[in-house]
């Protein structure tokens, strides 16, 4: 033991020599040939190398196969957000995680089958043999014993605390907000628009915390245009108006539904409305028309939100038949208007004398689950879950469904064998 | 600005993680860099045995369920290109443009992303995928008698 002291008095720190590893393997009594041949030395992290740059993220599958192929991560979040991590097509919740264990970290650290010159034997099994076992194999070593080596194993840091991932559903909120405060309503109303508050594609997916495929989603979502390099969403009485035109040239150049000219379309409002609005609008509007090669058809359910969203102006509601014939009649033939196409823009209230729609757009609810759910319920008592599901889903995360937040924030009951969530005070 | 977190030539190098219960503690008044902590060794079936001091502890090679990536950071003076200059300067009159909280936050938070001059980044060295966990209580090494035949 006298070996292993270290000088005080000496500036050199103490390096362990194969005649140390020998001494203490004696010491512990370890039977030398039930090792593998390599010892590996452990010494603490050198003084001059830097380590607080290094961070422990923990991964999930999705994660390692990323940084496997290559793939750069993002972290994102303004001064006001909580940090999140981006891959191509995740987003992640980012938090600081402690551990009164050490985590050391070893560079180059030989696992145990790299350190033998042999194959590791598997566990023993059954007492009658391991004693006859356990002869041979000694007597085997001791005529093919090899010598000790000794490696030396900085550690490079110590570690109580490490970044901790939990998948979340991409943050669009901030995408909506800042395309709204700049919300395109024609040529003649772009001086009422403040123009350092116009963003590029890119300065945008800077900031909104989610990754690059979900953002395209969100964009489609809230079926943004490219203008003159900056992205734009269309104030929506516009909107109505460029689409109900664009519609109204399906009657008046006799299309079938599935017949529609895109060049066509663009060409008749020119002089009406700026080009790249109507084509950017006809490209979220349409798909590929299946019977037609080349043509295209109106997505059912655009269309018909937008005409309901043009209905159901804020605080109005309507009796359930006046608004569905109502709907009904404003699209165009052979579109079927269905309560569906409603989902986060309108509910129907069952509670009163007669079934009435009313308006109810998620985006205007509280942002917070406690004051939505309060909001919800001051609007309507009983909610199926159906019915609640637009509303609470961006509170989700893959491990927290709608029906584990209905049973945190809300009571159920059972109503001639449907079941209802009501408040829960 | 996000902060990047570069991946090329993650692939390389496995690093290892040796988790142990409590902290390491050197003898006072001796600074603890680079002294030396003990030898690792492992048995014939892939045991780890760790022998720190006099103490003796077994261990056991173990998977990790979620991988640890090590995150080296580092910050970069990025040139200033045209755009950026031009950004700043639509920054500050962005400021100076808000009205409303909300815009304020917004704004702010823009303003302040664009306003960075110094990209702080972060490069994947190595992921481990595997530890070295040493979970039982430590033995003094007098004690630990071997087995006799």
């Amino acid at each position: 033991m006298e070996s292993m002291e270290v000088d005080e008095s000496a500036a050199q720190l103490y390096v362990r020599t194969p005649e140390d590893v020998k001494a203490i393997v004696k010491h512990a009594k370890l039977d030398e040939r039930q090792l593998t041949q390599l010892t590996q030395a452990l010494y603490f992290p050198s003084a001059d190398v830097d380590s607080d740059n290094l961070r422990l993220l923990e991964l999930d599958g999705h994660m390692l196969g990323q940084i496997r192929d290559g793939q750069t991560l993002y972290f994102k979040g303004g001064q006001n957000e909580k940090l999140v991590l981006c891959t191509d097509e995740r987003t992640y919740d980012v938090k600081g995680a402690e551990i009164s264990n050490s985590l050391l970290l070893v560079p180059d650290l030989k696992f145990a089958a790299a350190t033998s010159t042999s194959p590791l034997k598997s566990p023993r099994t059954g007492n009658a043999n391991a004693s006859l076992e356990r002869s041979l194999n000694d007597s085997t070593e001791d005529e093919l014993e090899v010598p000790r080596t000794l490696e030396q194993r900085p550690v490079l840091k110590v570690f109580h605390e490490y970044f901790e991932c939990r998948e979340i559903k991409p943050r669009f909120r901030k995408l909506g907000e800042l395309l709204q405060l700049t919300r395109y309503s024609g040529p003649e109303n772009e001086f009422c628009v403040e123009q350092k508050l116009l963003f590029t594609f890119s300065q945008l997916l800077d900031t909104v915390q989610c990754s690059r495929g979900q953002f395209m989603e969100g964009l489609n979502q809230y079926r943004a245009i490219e203008l003159d390099g900056r992205m734009r969403v269309m104030e929506y009485e516009y909107e109505y108006r460029i689409i109900n035109m664009m519609l109204g040239l399906i009657s008046e150049n006799s299309w079938a539904l599935d017949e529609v000219e895109r060049e066509e379309t663009i060409n008749a409002l020119k002089g009406i409305a700026p080009e790249d609005v109507v084509a950017g609008l006809f490209d979220i509007y349409t798909i590929p028309s299946e019977r037609c090669p080349g043509k295209f058809e109106y997505q059912e359910s655009l269309v018909s939100r937008i005409v309901a969203q043009n209905i159901l102006q804020p605080g109005l509601r309507f009796r359930n038949e006046e608004f569905m014939r109502t709907w009904q009649e404003v699209l165009p033939e052979g579109m079927s208007c269905d309560l569906k196409y409603l989902r986060g823009l309108g509910i129907c209230d069952k509670e009163g004398a007669q079934p009435c729609i009313r308006s109810l757009a998620e985006e205007l609810l509280p942002t917070n689950i406690s004051d939505r759910m309060r909001a919800l319920f001051k609007t309507k008592k009983r909610w199926t879950m159906e019915e609640m599901e637009p509303y609470i889903e961006c509170f989700t995360t893959p491990n927290l469904s709608v029906s584990t937040l209905l049973a945190k924030h809300a009571r159920s009951l059972t109503d001639g064998g449907v079941r209802y969530f009501v408040s829960k005070h | 600005m996000p902060i990047v977190v570069k991946t090329q030539n993650a692939g390389k190098g496995d690093w290892a993680i040796i988790e142990l219960q409590g902290d390491l503690e050197v003898r006072s008044n001796q600074d603890m860099h680079g002294q030396f902590i003990g030898d690792l060794y492992y048995n014939k079936y892939g045991q780890p045995i760790l022998i720190i001091g006099h103490h003796i502890l077994q261990g056991r090679e173990q998977k990790l369920d979620k991988p640890f990536a090590v995150l080296e950071k580092s910050k970069t003076n990025e040139g200033e290109r045209l755009l950026e200059t031009s950004m700043a300067s639509q920054d500050v009159s962005m400021l100076n443009a808000t009205t409303g909280a909300e815009r304020t936050v917004l704004d702010h938070t823009i303003a302040q992303e664009h306003k960075s001059r110094q990209r702080t980044e972060y490069t994947v060295r190595a992921v481990c995928t595997k530890k070295l966990i040493f979970k039982s209580r430590p033995k003094p090494i007098i004690a630990n008698v071997a087995k006799s035949v």
